[in-house]
């Protein structure tokens, strides 16, 4: 760990129009780079609400927010796309592929949005695809995948634009204990490999004990914010 | 290397061909829309010149005068057409150049091998050049014919196969009435049959003087033909036609014409007009047909980005920004408006073809007409295109990703 806060959130408040009480009040939270934080909580609890407003996905009602250093939570859309281009990959429970496309397709298209060259995308994704083991796989579609093959395609894509700050959503909530391992291992090597901060939503204790730092939420608060062995004492 | 255009194009190609269903919906009421405005166009253009070609069959300078008494007929105080209006319309006519006069009777005409009932004419050497009709084989009689009341005849090439087969009939002989044989010198070139079913290759003309001497004159002549200078003066000559005329029948100030008179251009004008009328109202209906396939893009790019609302918050999610998704969906709809269109430019081709086949029309299609009815398509369907790629756009990415 470095020591320099890359997430930084201070008094997040957010609403929904439909809803009474805030899913986030007064949350406060800052990750240094090349942290590994679990963010967990019972559903509902408002963490991945969390995790989208530290992925620019979503905006926060009230408080402040910087991302390495820049406060993102006043900019709109078109800006909040380009820093989740330029600094942020996602991982989420469902994978979200692209059905329509191939496997190398939808690693490459981080690349294409960023406006990389055919040649270059092609290259750094079929290298990725390489290092996730699923080469052989290139132009296959979503479909014809298991389910840890397609997350680890989505490993792949998130890592494609080289982010600062990978975030992922339950990654292993859809798959078998097995799977599930290889994926958090996959994810460690990531990290590892790249100077990459890791943020993970999980219900899952084991996928939590990978991490350097569990942070629990309740009813929107966070409870308890500590290193993984305190955190799980 | 950057993204280029070719690039985006070859996405929503693929897009496109991967969703044929769906592909083909959107395109086809594009298709049927561009298809339709060109095949109106054609049909409108192919049935204007046809209307105009039978139209020039009559002359294009030329004005009718026909008499209100019938055939033969002394009933009525109508007065015939007579070689002294032929003279005072010559005389007294500022913007006449000639006046020919024609007389028509059906009478039985016997070649060697058969017999016909057919219209005969006699009439002047000029019939043909104020019609503007062209010799197959031989000549027309002349001046010296007409002088001298010679036996001779020119006939169209329907009488010409009915009375001699394939054999050529220029130099044969025809028996007019039950006296009259007519040497054929010469066979007029085909004018095709007529909207009304007439078929004017079917005539015989002879010299109006051999039809007077031999065939016995009516009581006057059936038609007089005034051929004007100009085209621009077919009016003028009219209005001069009338009060010659009236003073040539010496009709008091109270008596009404005893005549009648036309022009085949002012028809062929009323007909033009027409014709306009009605290619544009076929045209509009046309138009609002492609106007429908625009709504028919709208309506499938709308379900498309419904059901692809998931897909648009994960490319947004990755990072791609409004302006790319706008992008994406509206290259889709060009690639789909474009194809569609084209596809629309062949149908309106075929049908154009086939329809000026069928009704032997000429000319065709000009490549601006199917150019400007493609790329009219095209900016249709981007233009209905557009609001279902605005919505896309403007999803929330949030709010897409938990898209069910």
């Amino acid at each position: 760990m470095s020591g320099f806060s890359i997430v930084e959130a201070r008094g997040i408040r957010k609403e929904f129009p439909n809803m009474t009480a805030p899913v986030l009040d007064d949350v406060s939270i800052t990750i240094d780079s090349g942290e590994i934080v679990a963010l967990r909580g019972p559903s509902g609890s408002g963490k991945s609400t969390l995790l989208n407003i530290i992925g620019c996905l979503d905006g926060p009602t009230r408080g402040t927010y910087s991302l390495g250093g820049r406060d993102v939570s006043t900019l709109n859309r078109r800006e909040r796309a380009w820093v989740r281009l330029h600094y942020i990959g996602f991982i989420f429970q469902s994978f979200h592929l692209i059905s329509d496309n191939t496997v190398l397709e939808n690693v490459t298209l981080p690349l294409y949005y960023a406006g990389l060259g055919r040649d270059e995308r092609e290259g750094r994704a079929v290298e990725l695809l390489e290092r996730v083991g699923l080469g052989h796989r290139m132009k296959h579609r979503p479909a014809q995948l298991s389910g840890g093959e397609k997350q680890r395609v989505a490993i792949a894509r998130a890592v494609a634009g080289r982010p600062r700050l990978l975030l992922a959503d339950e990654p292993t909530g859809a798959l078998d204990t097995k799977t599930g391992n290889e994926v958090m291992d996959l994810l460690l090597e990531v990290h590892a490999a790249g100077s990459l901060t890791l943020v993970i939503v999980t219900h899952d204790s084991e996928v939590a004990e990978f991490c350097h730092r569990q942070v629990f939420l309740r009813d929107g608060k966070v409870i308890t914010d500590g290193s993984s062995h305190a955190a799980h004492a | 290397m950057r993204r280029t255009r070719s690039e985006v194009v070859g996405r929503a190609v693929r897009t496109a061909v991967r969703n044929p269903g769906r592909s083909t919906l959107t395109m086809l009421g594009l298709a049927i829309g561009v298809g339709a405005f060109i095949a109106m166009v054609s049909f409108g253009t192919g049935a204007r010149a046809s209307v105009m070609e039978q139209f020039e069959v009559l002359g294009t300078r030329v004005v009718y005068i026909w008499t209100n008494m019938t055939r033969r007929s002394f009933g009525g105080s109508a007065k015939p057409l007579t070689d002294a209006d032929v003279e005072a319309l010559r005389r007294d006519g500022m913007v006449i150049e000639r006046v020919v006069p024609r007389i028509t009777e059906m009478q039985h005409v016997k070649s060697v091998n058969t017999t016909y009932s057919m219209n005969v004419t006699g009439t002047m050497p000029e019939f043909v050049d104020i019609r503007e009709w062209s010799m197959l084989t031989g000549g027309m009689f002349d001046d010296t014919d007409v002088q001298q009341r010679a036996k001779v005849a020119v006939i169209g090439t329907t009488t010409a196969r009915e009375l001699f087969g394939r054999s050529e009939p220029v130099g044969q002989t025809i028996t007019i009435g039950s006296n009259l044989p007519c040497r054929i010198i010469g066979v007029l070139a085909s004018k095709g049959e007529q909207t009304t079913g007439e078929d004017m290759d079917e005539i015989v003309l002879i010299p109006a003087t051999t039809y007077g001497a031999f065939l016995g004159m009516p009581i006057g002549y059936h038609e007089l033909m005034v051929q004007v200078r100009d085209i621009g003066l077919l009016e003028t000559a009219m209005q001069e036609a009338v009060p010659i005329m009236r003073h040539s029948h010496r009709l008091s100030e109270i008596e009404p014409d005893d005549f009648r008179m036309a022009s085949p251009a002012q028809a062929a004008q009323v007909a033009r007009l027409v014709s306009s009328i009605l290619t544009g109202l076929l045209m509009g209906i046309a138009a609002v047909s492609l106007l429908v396939g625009g709504i028919g893009v709208m309506n499938i790019q709308l379900v498309s980005v419904a059901e692809r609302t998931k897909e648009i918050g994960v490319r947004s999610a990755i990072g791609a920004s409004p302006r790319q998704i706008l992008v994406q969906f509206l290259s889709e709809a060009v690639v789909l408006s474009f194809t569609g269109s084209m596809a629309g430019v062949l149908l309106g081709w075929l049908a154009s073809t086939l329809v000026a086949q069928a009704m032997g029309w000429s000319g065709g299609l000009s490549v601006l007409t199917m150019a400007g009815a493609a790329a009219f398509g095209t900016a249709v369907g981007v233009a209905f295109g557009y609001l279902p790629a605005r919505r896309a756009a403007q999803l929330e990415p949030i709010e897409a990703l938990r898209h069910e």
